[in-house]
């Protein structure tokens, strides 16, 4: 009788650490592809800016459009990467900032160009794209991370520790004149 | 790149996950990548030399149709040793829930996954019953793409989170430069139809067409049916009248090329699926041999299809709008001709070339974030936490 007590809250203890255990290396696991997916849209984004302030300077646009293009860039490179949401704004007015820009006739106009309008358009349209991709991975892994820190087990034992809530990246990375493929 | 590549059905019956795989691979082989693909696959199939062998596979009834799947402790240990000697910058898993090499490799790796989603009709059933043990293995995913807005949304519902819609890719030029072949083309007093899959798979429609010929040989008496793909003629011309059964030639399974020749060489290629389809690459591969199409109003059909401008539709299901379908495109040469046109522009769109650069961009993006794939040490790992943690909670 009272060896199996002992044996049965032996049996729970284990239970109990082997649930802390594996949840906190769920939660790590998951932390880390956010901090992973974060650094690689830090990265699309920049990338995003330069080619933009690249078509800028590409001399195949009006003046105005560069102007409007190379501010809505430097905006975006220089803005405060801890910020998440005026960095949002940003972002959100050089997609803007981008689709005033690139007109029909814009658009026309750098087509055909092909040593210098085409490709730097191109390189706009790619990094937009690594955008869009970068955004949709980031937001994937916070939504997981949110479930598993709902669960109550998760909650009460406190296996998420010290580590900050991440929130999901929203901004309009639309360019549909841009469009791919399909 | 290191790419690693995990398709969950045999190679020894051709399947359009196969195939994609298959393309997908060749196409970043060609492009200087170093591929190495895992699937189950009998030991006596000749295989690519890109193609390991994960283990022999069993038929099992699963998601409505017979799938040839591969499990077991000795698929497992073949999917690590295979996991922790490629050393992938990125391993990419196709259908991550099927029950067998995907779901064994999602838990081996550690790294950087992108996975995959063909099918748009998960059973939901069996996803919530085994959900708690899937879901951990699903949050390694970092990129998950769907190949076509259907699959998303199966995504969506049974998965949560999103998914990137990337369309199957066809080598349009393969099917574009297809020779026709006389005994295949069709005369006006004896046109031709195509059929071209599992016949006596119910979702590929076969009892549709069956039930159509009646109808359709009233007005053509003389339209020949050429049948290409696995199955038993004999079960299928059971289920027919005598003069149907007379007016069909079974060509049994074909080569790729013959695929194309004989896609080529109709006058109409009809698709008569009536579910389960996610995307119908069929159809592009029809459409990409300047083939007149006419399928089914599948939502994924329509879609590829465009509406209806790169191929004509009929209702779902129905024998009779089949059989009308059919009769008219027979009589116009005219119309199959501009659909034929207007089928291999659309094509384009679903060449290797544009579809491929959309997954590298995907690979891109996640090998950016995180190291090299290495095996993952959970096992001791999860004891060396066991451990600490029990230490830890010991000292408070």
């Amino acid at each position: 009788m009272d060896l199996s007590w002992i044996v049965s809250g032996i049996a729970l203890l284990v239970l109990i650490a082997w649930y802390v255990s594996y949840g906190a290396a769920r939660l790590d696991r998951l932390h880390s592809r956010v901090e992973g997916a974060l650094s690689v849209l830090d990265a699309q984004l920049v990338r995003r800016a330069e080619a933009t302030l690249e078509l800028a300077n590409c001399g195949a646009l009006d003046a105005a459009s560069a102007l409007i293009l190379a501010s809505a860039a430097s905006d975006s490179l220089e803005a405060d990467t801890t910020d998440q949401t005026s960095r949002e704004a940003i972002e959100s007015d050089l997609t803007q900032a981008l689709e005033v820009a690139l007109g029909e006739d814009a658009l026309a106009h750098l087509r055909a160009d092909e040593t210098v309008g085409a490709p730097v358009l191109q390189r706009v349209a790619a990094a937009n794209q690594r955008v869009q991709l970068a955004r949709r991975f980031l937001n994937d892994a916070v939504t997981d991370v949110h479930r598993v820190r709902r669960k109550p087990g998760v909650r009460l034992l406190r296996l998420a520790g010290h580590a900050e809530l991440p929130q999901t990246f929203e901004i309009d990375d639309e360019l549909p004149m841009l469009g791919r493929g399909d | 790149m290191r790419i690693g590549i995990v398709s969950p059905y045999s190679f020894d019956v051709p399947g359009g996950v196969q195939l994609h795989v298959r393309d997908l691979a060749e196409h970043f082989i060609s492009q200087g990548h170093f591929v190495s693909v895992l699937a189950p696959a009998d030991d006596d199939t000749p295989l690519p030399d890109y193609v390991v062998n994960a283990g022999h596979a069993v038929p099992v009834r699963y998601n409505g149709s017979v799938a040839r799947l591969s499990f077991g402790p000795l698929t497992a240990a073949r999917v690590g040793r295979w996991v922790e000697s490629g050393r992938f910058d990125v391993v990419h898993i196709h259908e991550p829930v099927a029950p067998s090499v995907s779901v064994l490799a999602l838990w081996a790796v550690d790294g950087p996954i992108v996975a995959t989603f063909h099918s748009s009709n998960l059973r939901s059933r069996a996803m919530q019953a085994a959900y708690p043990l899937l879901r951990p293995s699903l949050e390694k995913i970092s990129a998950r793409i769907a190949v076509s807005e259907d699959a998303r949304r199966t995504v969506t519902t049974h998965l949560g989170g999103d998914a990137v819609v990337i369309p199957n890719g066809v080598f349009v030029e393969r099917f574009a430069s297809a020779k026709r072949r006389p005994e295949w083309e069709g005369t006006v007093e004896r046109p031709t139809i195509a059929f071209l899959g599992r016949m006596e798979e119910p979702r590929k429609g076969m009892p549709v067409l069956s039930a159509a010929l009646p109808h359709i040989l009233r007005e053509i008496p003389g339209v020949r049916i050429l049948i290409a793909g696995p199955g038993d003629p004999d079960s299928v011309r059971q289920k027919m009248t005598t003069e149907a059964a007379a007016a069909c030639e079974f060509l049994g399974p074909v080569s790729d090329e013959d695929k194309a020749r004989l896609l080529a060489s109709v006058d109409v290629y009809v698709a008569p699926n009536t579910g389960g389809e996610s995307f119908g690459i069929i159809l592009i591969e029809a459409m990409s041999a300047r083939a007149t199409v006419l399928a089914s109003d599948l939502p994924a059909f329509t879609r590829v299809l465009h509406g209806g401008d790169a191929g004509e539709l009929f209702q779902n299901e129905d024998p009779v709008d089949l059989a009308r379908a059919v009769v008219a495109l027979l009589r116009d040469p005219v119309r199959r001709e501009q659909l034929a046109v207007a089928g291999r522009e659309r094509a384009n769109a679903f060449d290797w070339s544009v579809v491929a650069e959309d997954v590298m961009a995907v690979y891109e993006t996640v090998v950016l974030g995180r190291s090299a794939v290495h095996t993952s040490s959970e096992p001791n790992s999860r004891w060396a936490r066991l451990l600490r943690s029990g230490r830890n909670s010991g000292g408070t």
